[in-house]
């Protein structure tokens, strides 16, 4: 080491910053494009899960279990490298990181949408029911609409995992912010300048989203709380 | 009187009527082989200790628990449980027609299970609109009437939060009468509510009798059964014990109708 040299030096840093910006907006985007894509798919799984033919049910269950229980780095290398050489799917890396991380988060979710829909009272079902209404406009109306208030934090939460998990998706080449660090790092010899400031971006990300989540539960549990039964005038 | 077909005190039109309902949880049977008549303004309440079936049988009229065995029979219509393990368009078509029963049978819940999520006015609206076909429009007139009819003229846009449990359960009552059902259901409409709250709740059924509205009224409410319905039923381990006129079963033939009224009367 260069003893003239500053311990600290954040000026290849800033001379960076367009680039560093840039990947991490390409991570924003991943992140969101997978979570978009994992509500979606988490939501039909979930239904799928509560269904009452078994084949549905049972497909379900696996499609939870595999996608939550491989590890993101495996599961990626799989969707980028293995359904090429499979299957013959040649997918832009940016593609299937969102793909990866769709799928992965697709799975959890659809367990907390399954647990936040078994959280409605029986009594609502019954009551809709009653009105002579049908199952699917039970579950429009009446269920899901009282789930997602239940299902908001957990949903933040992992938003704010996926946000954090896009640094995985640099093994295969996808230009995000962790990509672009460790290039830059090996490239200004300063490692510990860019890792602490992609850090200082990544939570800064995940502070805002947790902030505007719980912004947007308040707001919605404004009126909706379940209350228990209430017999106060 | 043991008679599971007794004539009703107010004619005999024929109604309603469960025909060998039995219904099991799995190994515990609720209901056991029960037939009853409901005529066309008859107020029937069933009463009974806990566990009794009553609030089940009540479920099996309108199918939001699904009757292992029997029949229901309303307007001329048999009802049974239907279920293909594979043709799933056959048990959707069949899902699709109990809707029509169930608009025509108004139920009212223990818990109220009013919509926390809807205002008062939406949580009536919900089914003028998707099962009646109303515009929004219509529907929110009908609401509105529905509310005021049940004393809550100024609580349309109150979301239930803000309710108390006797408001609720008329948001409840409401909701169910706008469709403007042929019979009503009550399930313990005021098992929830605190003791000064009852009252209003009672008028309310007690209102709704005097229209000639056909119910079914499940109730802890011995004395009010007592005056507000023709016939009264006895339940007891899923099984009828003993139907008659409130005179008939102040004074009651079977020993457990009885010993069940002595311990709650006393």
């Amino acid at each position: 080491m260069v003893s003239a040299e500053p311990f600290f030096d954040f000026t290849s840093v800033w001379s960076s910053m367009g680039i560093l910006l840039k990947g991490f907006g390409l991570a924003m985007f991943c992140a969101t494009a997978a979570i978009i894509i994992a509500i979606i798919l988490g939501l039909i799984v979930a239904l799928m899960r509560l269904s009452s033919v078994k084949a549905i049910k049972t497909f379900a269950f696996i499609y939870t279990q595999l996608f939550r229980g491989i590890p993101l780095y495996v599961l990626v290398i799989w969707v980028y490298f293995g359904l090429a050489i499979a299957v013959g799917i040649n997918m832009p890396a940016i593609m299937a990181g969102v793909v990866t991380l769709g799928l992965l988060n697709s799975g959890y979710l659809a367990e907390t949408f399954r647990s936040g829909i078994t959280a409605i009272d029986r009594g609502q079902v019954e009551a809709g029911m009653a009105l002579g209404l049908s199952k699917r406009e039970v579950t429009r109306t009446i269920v899901l609409p009282q789930a997602f208030r239940i299902i908001i934090p957990p949903l933040g939460n992992q938003y704010v995992d996926a946000i954090k998990d896009t640094a995985i998706l640099s093994i295969v080449g996808v230009p995000e912010l962790m990509r672009e660090t460790q290039q830059l790092a090996d490239l200004h010899y300063r490692p510990f300048e860019f890792y602490t400031f992609a850090g200082f971006l990544y939570l800064l990300a995940v502070l805002t989203v947790s902030r505007g989540i719980a912004i947007l539960e308040k707001k919605l549990s404004a009126h909706s709380a379940q209350t228990p039964v209430n017999t106060a005038s | 009187m043991n008679d599971n077909t007794s004539t009703t005190s107010t004619g005999s039109t024929f109604f309603l009527q469960l025909k060998d309902v039995s219904k099991s949880f799995g190994t515990h049977k609720v209901l056991d082989g029960i037939t009853l008549d409901v005529a066309e303004g008859e107020v029937v309440a069933i009463i009974g200790p806990s566990g009794s079936g009553k609030s089940t049988l009540l479920r099996c009229i309108n199918f939001i628990a699904a009757p292992d065995t029997g029949a229901v029979i309303f307007e001329g219509h048999t009802w049974k449980t239907f279920h293909s393990k594979i043709n799933f368009l056959a048990n959707k078509r069949y899902q699709k027609k109990l809707t029509t029963l169930r608009s025509d049978i108004g139920m009212v819940f223990q818990n109220f299970n009013v919509f926390p999520h809807m205002t008062a006015a939406q949580n009536v609206m919900l089914g003028l609109t998707k099962v009646r076909k109303m515009s929004k429009a219509e529907a929110r007139k009908a609401a509105e009437s529905a509310l005021s009819q049940v004393g809550l003229s100024d609580k349309f846009d109150q979301y239930p939060e803000k309710l108390s449990g006797g408001q609720k359960q008329r948001v409840a009552i409401a909701r169910a009468l706008a469709l403007k059902p042929k019979v009503m259901l009550f399930d313990e409409a005021t098992s929830s509510l605190d003791p000064e709250l009852v009252s209003g709740i009672l008028e309310e059924i007690r209102r709704l009798a005097g229209t000639g509205m056909t119910m079914v009224i499940v109730t802890h409410e011995m004395n009010f059964a007592f005056q507000v319905a023709h016939r009264i039923v006895f339940m007891d381990q899923g099984k009828i014990v003993e139907i008659g006129t409130p005179e008939q079963i102040r004074n009651p033939i079977e020993a457990r109708t009885k010993a069940f009224l002595s311990a709650i009367l006393n």
